[in-house]
């Protein structure tokens, strides 16, 4: 059986799982930090 | 004395002092050792003797596996400080880890499938280990919805906090689930004995257990902050209710 | 919904997801146990030929034999006391060589010959470099020994 396609899927499915998770937790804490601190400007 | 120096970093504005710094430099550490190890383990790696080069699915299925069970080993600590001391941080880092340790677990499930395949000669068998690691997926989804449905504050914030507690006797069974049963999977590599994993995969093996677990804490970090900041929120807009 | 539903619902989701994972769980070892032989077993227990087994062991050093066309090979499961001879077509997972472990799903034939459908060969928990193998690339058992000296 051929190795590559293997190593390939599971590298393809390591890299979007991590990449899903970074991304959104960072434009979550953005969005949310951003909104956070504009609320504190308001009187 | 140690309620002391516990509460000392109980307070969000001092945790925010310290996480917002740390926060680059895990997330740009753990990319760069993990993107290295990758690299390093596909290209520079010999292959094995009888599983070829499907060998290298090791440098990103083994550390997945690693952080999926420590993510759970997290969340059981952290509850326990939470009901416990009622530390007002713990319960927001145990719900900060949900959701990359379910993600870590689904990796080493799906990697380790695809793994079985040309090596075993099957995607699944429902032996102790994978069926334990299974199981630690369905927890984490489990957990996942229990502290959606929650507030932050109160009792049914306490119910998550006793599901991740009592989750955690999944752990040792995974760990020892290749001893207890006789399973497809193999024994233990590594153990604190030694390693039967030649050098030329040991080490960038555990240089990527170290980037991926940089990465998991730059996103623990991440979710906190994320977590903090909407609390702020919410307690601002109710402040303005109330005038 | 009220908040307080919705949460109780989540709750009674989560515990149903639960229990459903340990009931899958031990219904599969169960079944698992069931059918499962080892040559030593199935020597005594009396299986009808044609009725669906499942047969583990180790491959006997030197009992592969591939036939002509490249896809038929048969070989015998050994444990400590008896031998099983099996006959599989298909592709060989990679980890299936001599001396190491196998679990063939099958059935008996009439004339005593295992037929199997599937074959899952086992890993040991060594992993070495192909160069350094060469020594008996035959032998999944030795590595360690080798490995140490």
């Amino acid at each position: 059986m051929p190795h590559a396609p293997f190593i390939i899927a599971s590298f393809v499915v390591t890299g979007v799982g991590i990449s899903w998770l970074v991304i959104s937790s960072y434009l979550a804490m953005r969005r949310a930090e951003a909104s956070a601190d504009e609320l504190r400007q308001q009187p | 004395m140690r309620r002391r120096v516990m509460h000392r970093f109980a307070n969000p504005a001092r945790f925010l002092r310290i996480a917002k710094p740390l926060t680059p430099w895990l997330l740009w550490l753990g990319i760069a050792l993990t993107l290295g190890a990758c690299l390093w383990g596909v290209f520079f790696t010999p292959t094995e003797r009888l599983m070829g080069d499907t060998v290298k699915i090791i440098f990103v299925h083994v550390p997945a596996a690693w952080l999926g069970m420590g993510g759970w080993t997290g969340i059981a600590i952290a509850s326990i400080v939470q009901l416990v001391w009622r530390h007002p941080l713990a319960g927001v880092s145990a719900r900060a880890i949900a959701v990359p340790g379910a993600t870590f677990a689904a990796i080493c499930l799906i990697t380790g499938s695809i793994w079985g395949r040309p090596t075993w000669g099957t995607w699944w068998v429902w032996d102790g280990r994978l069926t334990s690691m299974l199981v630690l997926f369905f927890l984490y989804l489990g957990y996942i919805a229990l502290s959606n449905a929650s507030s932050e504050k109160g009792d049914t914030s306490r119910v998550a906090a006793v599901f991740g507690i009592i989750g955690a006797v999944n752990i040792p069974i995974i760990n020892r689930s290749v001893i207890w049963w006789e399973s497809q999977h193999q024994k233990a590599s590594i153990t604190l004995g030694g390693s039967s994993i030649d050098q030329a995969y040991l080490v960038p093996l555990f240089v990527s257990v170290a980037g991926f677990s940089l990465l998991f804490g730059a996103l623990v970090l991440m979710r906190m902050r994320t977590a903090l900041a909407e609390m702020r929120i919410e307690a601002r807009m109710r402040r303005m209710a109330d005038y | 919904m009220k908040p307080k539903h919705q949460r109780l619902l989540l709750a009674v989701i989560a515990v149903f997801a639960l229990l459903g994972a340990g009931l899958i769980a031990a219904a599969a070892l169960r079944e698992e146990a069931s059918y499962f032989y080892t040559p030593t077993t199935l020597a005594s227990a009396n299986v009808a030929p044609g009725k669906a087994i499942r047969l583990g062991g180790m491959v006997q050093k030197g009992s592969i034999v591939r036939a002509a066309d490249g896809v038929s090979i048969t070989f015998t499961v050994q444990d400590k006391d008896k031998t099983q001879k099996v006959a599989y077509r298909g592709i060989t997972p990679d980890l299936f060589v001599e001396g190491s472990g196998v679990v063939a799903d099958g059935r008996l034939g009439p004339d005593g010959i295992f037929v199997a459908d599937s074959l899952l060969a086992k890993h040991d928990e060594n992993y070495v470099p192909k160069e350094l193998a060469d020594i008996d690339m035959n032998s999944a058992e030795h590595t360690k020994d080798t490995l140490s000296k």
